[in-house]
């Protein structure tokens, strides 16, 4: 119950209003929250057609006009990012152990059986609301986002 | 179910030279599906006899899963470039 039936309600008790009264603002407060449910039901509909995950390296905009600059322009869909985590689980356990062992020598700590289908709805929600924006030293724009 | 890919754009460019391939994926699924229905008895009796190791299944799986990630690999695109460089692939 939110504060404002609670108020209602306690000024319903102390008859500061009537009973219609109080049905009528109850009616109020209750159609503003449906209003509100189905906003966040649509934010939701919006997370859910992310469609891609894009990488982008932009230049320095002084450098950007000369030609020796790098560019990166990434675009991966999020169906194979989903296609790719299944593949995953699918790696054989004595493969697996090689594959910690590689990430480890990198510095990346991450054991790939923890990959399980089950989670990746849940991975690919998380990645929707991911954002990365570095600008680097030399003036480089990178950046990761969902699209 | 995914449409498979239908087409895929793919240009390299050097210092000096450089190229640009279009691959008609419509064509040549048509004939991947034609070699693996010649080779399914093959795979079929694989899998039969690797399926006590627990290998067969997972070939199943693993087949399954690669269709998929072939399917969904419509939309991607790989862009870099270094200088005069460039790598493109774009998958349509």
């Amino acid at each position: 119950m939110t504060e404002n039936k609670k108020k209602i309600l306690e000024m319903l008790a102390q008859n500061k209003i009537s009973t219609d009264d109080a049905y009528h603002l109850l009616n109020v407060i209750e159609s503003g929250e449906s209003g509100r449910e189905s906003t966040s039901n649509a934010e939701t509909t919006v997370k859910e057609k992310a469609k891609y995950l894009r990488v982008t390296v932009l230049p320095d905009s002084e450098n950007e006009h000369s030609g020796n600059v790098d560019r990166v322009n990434v675009r991966v869909p999020m169906s194979l990012i989903r296609a790719g985590i299944k593949l995953t689980s699918l790696i054989p356990p004595e493969a697996r152990d090689k594959v910690n062992g590689a990430l480890r020598e990198k510095g990346i700590d991450f054991d790939v059986r923890n990959l399980k289908p089950e989670d990746i709805e849940e991975l690919i929600e998380a990645l929707s609301d991911l954002e990365v924006d570095v600008v680097s030293s030399k003036g480089e724009k990178v950046k990761v986002f969902v699209e | 179910m995914k449409r498979p890919p239908m087409l895929m754009h793919l240009k390299i460019q050097g210092e000096d030279r450089g190229f640009g391939l279009w691959l008609p994926l419509f064509l040549l699924l048509p004939l991947a599906l034609v070699v693996f229905i010649v080779l399914s008895p093959l795979i079929l009796i694989a899998v039969i006899v690797l399926w006590p190791s627990g290998w067969g299944k997972r070939a199943l799986l693993i087949l399954g899963a690669a269709c998929e990630a072939l399917c969904s690999m419509r939309g991607l695109r790989v862009d870099v470039r270094s200088g005069y460089q460039c790598i493109y692939i774009s998958v349509v």
